[in-house]
């Protein structure tokens, strides 16, 4: 059954793969190769080999080395980056989930704290992360609590919090006050403490909710990860190594490819992780009768 | 001593808006120890509040309630009362002997104690190979039979049922009202059970409480000379019928008191 549900994701995830690779390369046949013009304005991408270079030649780049002359190889460079980060946007994500979770069982608590605080939380994520980046790096920098300093990859993980918290509190909100109301009676009945309610009933009737809440939230912090790596140049991340790429694109268009497809290995790491402790958590629940 | 003594109890909602319901105007009623009492009225006459009154999820706008000489609230701090509803009402994420164990964990039994209780429990509702299935592996008569063992596991001396049977079919329902009388007697419980069946309240019930709508009240309370042993034979004892009769004029009597009222109000309205 859980084998069937694996192989069955599993085979979902390598058709889409496959088929994006497809109309990419359909797209190089068929597409313009100096873009297309409406009026003036381009709006088809440009086919050739700079703009769109072949898949196969991203993935033999990989076994090419970072710089002409060097011995360290690409894919070592695009690893130990995507590691980097997914470290950062690991402590992001676990910060998140703690704040997200914290937010969330205070304004399940406290009616006047959710009406008071969830309208700023939403608010605050309208704030561009590109502007927030450098305030964080310069606070957390005048910020000196007895022996500890804050490093400056701390501020990257911090982004990542920021965008994982918003939709963990929302999740988990909804989730705690999905208790059914004659489940919180029976608890009522038995004089039970507002603990053992939170523990015994809304957090496992909340489950169903925090699980697709967590995978916006993983896949939110490594956006903020990356996002803040891009915009303090923070050194060691795939986000440096985007940008640094980049710089190379019209002499190596297929360089910047790797730590871009780096970069969403990152990503399917974090929600495979999620995923993970989703096949843990709903194990002993009902199950959908869908495949 | 009673059990349970409801005395003058009125229950308003909202009260001073134009949305005040009576739900309840001065109800009394006296339960005795291993007493089995049913409430039955037409839909609104307040069964289910006056039950959520008994249990303390609500407090009275006038009149008390007294569970073997203490208040509602310090019986509910005491854990004196068992509830089941129409919808069994599992935890989907607990096993069948996990759920069993709910009321126990609340208490703060030990582990040993509750699986033993438990276990008790799975034998008294004939269902001890579930054990370690999840509540939605079983079927709704199963589920309703657990939520019963729950009810009862800590042994309370008071348990209350909100139309606990009403989402079944009738051979599981004839069924389960057997195995309920047989829990109820081996461990002397007390009952105060609400039903839409007539049947139902003459079978199980030791007295019969009718109630009326707007506002809600008794009207009526009939006692029903069954005896205490009650097998299928009873469903055709002339008793059994003499009870459905007085009960169903009981109902007849509110529901053409309930009639005239609207007629007089359609009268007002034109
Ligand atoms: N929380 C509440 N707020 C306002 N009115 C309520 C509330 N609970 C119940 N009522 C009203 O009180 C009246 C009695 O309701 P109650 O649920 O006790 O009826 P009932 O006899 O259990 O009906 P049924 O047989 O349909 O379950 C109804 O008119 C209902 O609308
Ligand atoms: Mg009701």
């Amino acid at each position: 059954m859980l084998a069937r549900r694996i192989a069955y994701r599993s085979s979902m995830f390598v058709v889409a793969i496959a088929s994006v690779v497809a109309l990419w390369e359909l797209y190089k046949v068929v597409g313009p190769q100096d873009g297309g013009k409406l009026f003036g304005v381009s709006i088809l991408p440009r086919a050739n080999d700079t703009a769109m270079p072949h898949i196969w030649s991203m993935l033999s780049r990989y076994g090419r080395p970072e710089v002409r002359g060097s011995d360290t190889k690409i894919w070592s460079v695009v690893l130990s980056g995507a590691f980097f980060s997914l470290r950062l946007s690991l402590v992001g994500f676990f910060l998140g989930t703690t704040i997200g979770v914290g937010l969330a069982v205070l304004m399940s608590r406290f009616r006047v704290v959710q009406r008071g605080l969830l309208p700023y939380l939403v608010m605050s994520q309208t704030v561009p992360l590109i502007a927030l980046a450098p305030l964080v790096v310069s606070w957390g920098g005048k910020l000196e609590i007895g022996s500890f300093v804050w490093p400056r990859w701390l501020s990257a993980s911090i982004l990542g919090t920021f965008l994982a918290f918003f939709p963990i509190a929302v999740g988990t909100l909804r989730g705690l006050a999905s208790a059914p109301a004659a489940a919180l009676e029976l608890m009522e009945s038995y004089a039970a403490s507002w603990k053992q309610t939170l523990f015994k009933l809304k957090f496992p009737a909340a489950v169903p909710y925090m699980v697709p809440a967590l995978k916006l939230g993983a896949s939110g912090s490594v956006i903020g990860v990356v996002v803040a790596e891009i915009s303090t140049g923070l050194k060691g991340g795939i986000g440096r190594l985007i940008i640094e790429y980049a710089r190379e694109a019209t002499g190596d268009p297929a360089k910047v490819f790797t730590a871009v497809f780096g970069a969403a290995a990152l990503g399917i790491t974090m929600s495979g992780l999620v995923a993970l402790s989703d096949v843990v958590l709903m194990r002993n629940r009902p199950k959908e009768s869908s495949t | 001593m009673s059990a349970l003594e409801v005395l003058a109890a009125s229950k308003i909602f909202n009260q001073g808006t134009t949305k005040q319901v009576d739900a309840l105007v001065d109800v009394s009623l006296t339960v005795q120890p291993g007493e089995f009492v049913s409430l039955i009225g037409p839909s609104g006459c307040g069964k289910s509040t006056l039950l959520r009154l008994i249990a303390n999820l609500l407090e009275p706008t006038t009149g008390s309630v007294s569970v073997n000489k203490k208040t509602a609230a310090q019986a509910r701090l005491d854990r004196d009362y068992g509830m089941a509803f129409q919808q069994a009402g599992l935890f989907d994420w607990r096993t069948v002997s996990k759920n069993i164990e709910l009321p126990l964990e609340l208490k703060g039994w030990e582990k040993s104690r509750r699986e033993t209780r438990a276990k008790e429990m799975l034998e008294l509702v004939k269902l001890p190979e579930f054990a370690d299935l999840y509540p939605w592996q079983l079927s709704g008569g199963m589920q309703q039979r657990i939520a019963i063992a729950r009810a009862l596991a800590s042994h309370p001396p008071l348990l209350l049922m909100d139309e606990p049977f009403g989402a079944l079919d009738e051979m599981t329902r004839e069924y389960m009202q057997g195995e309920l009388l047989r829990i109820c007697g081996e461990t002397s419980t007390t009952v105060v059970f609400v039903t839409h069946s007539i049947p139902e309240a003459v079978y199980l019930s030791n007295r019969v409480v009718v109630m009326s709508p707007r506002p809600g009240r008794i009207t009526k309370v009939i006692e029903v000379g069954l005896g205490a042993t009650r097998n299928e034979d009873t469903r055709a004892a002339e008793g059994f019928f003499k009870g459905i009769t007085a009960v169903r004029e009981a109902l007849r009597g509110t529901h053409a008191e309930h009639a005239a009222a609207n007629a007089v109000r359609g009268v007002e309205d034109r």
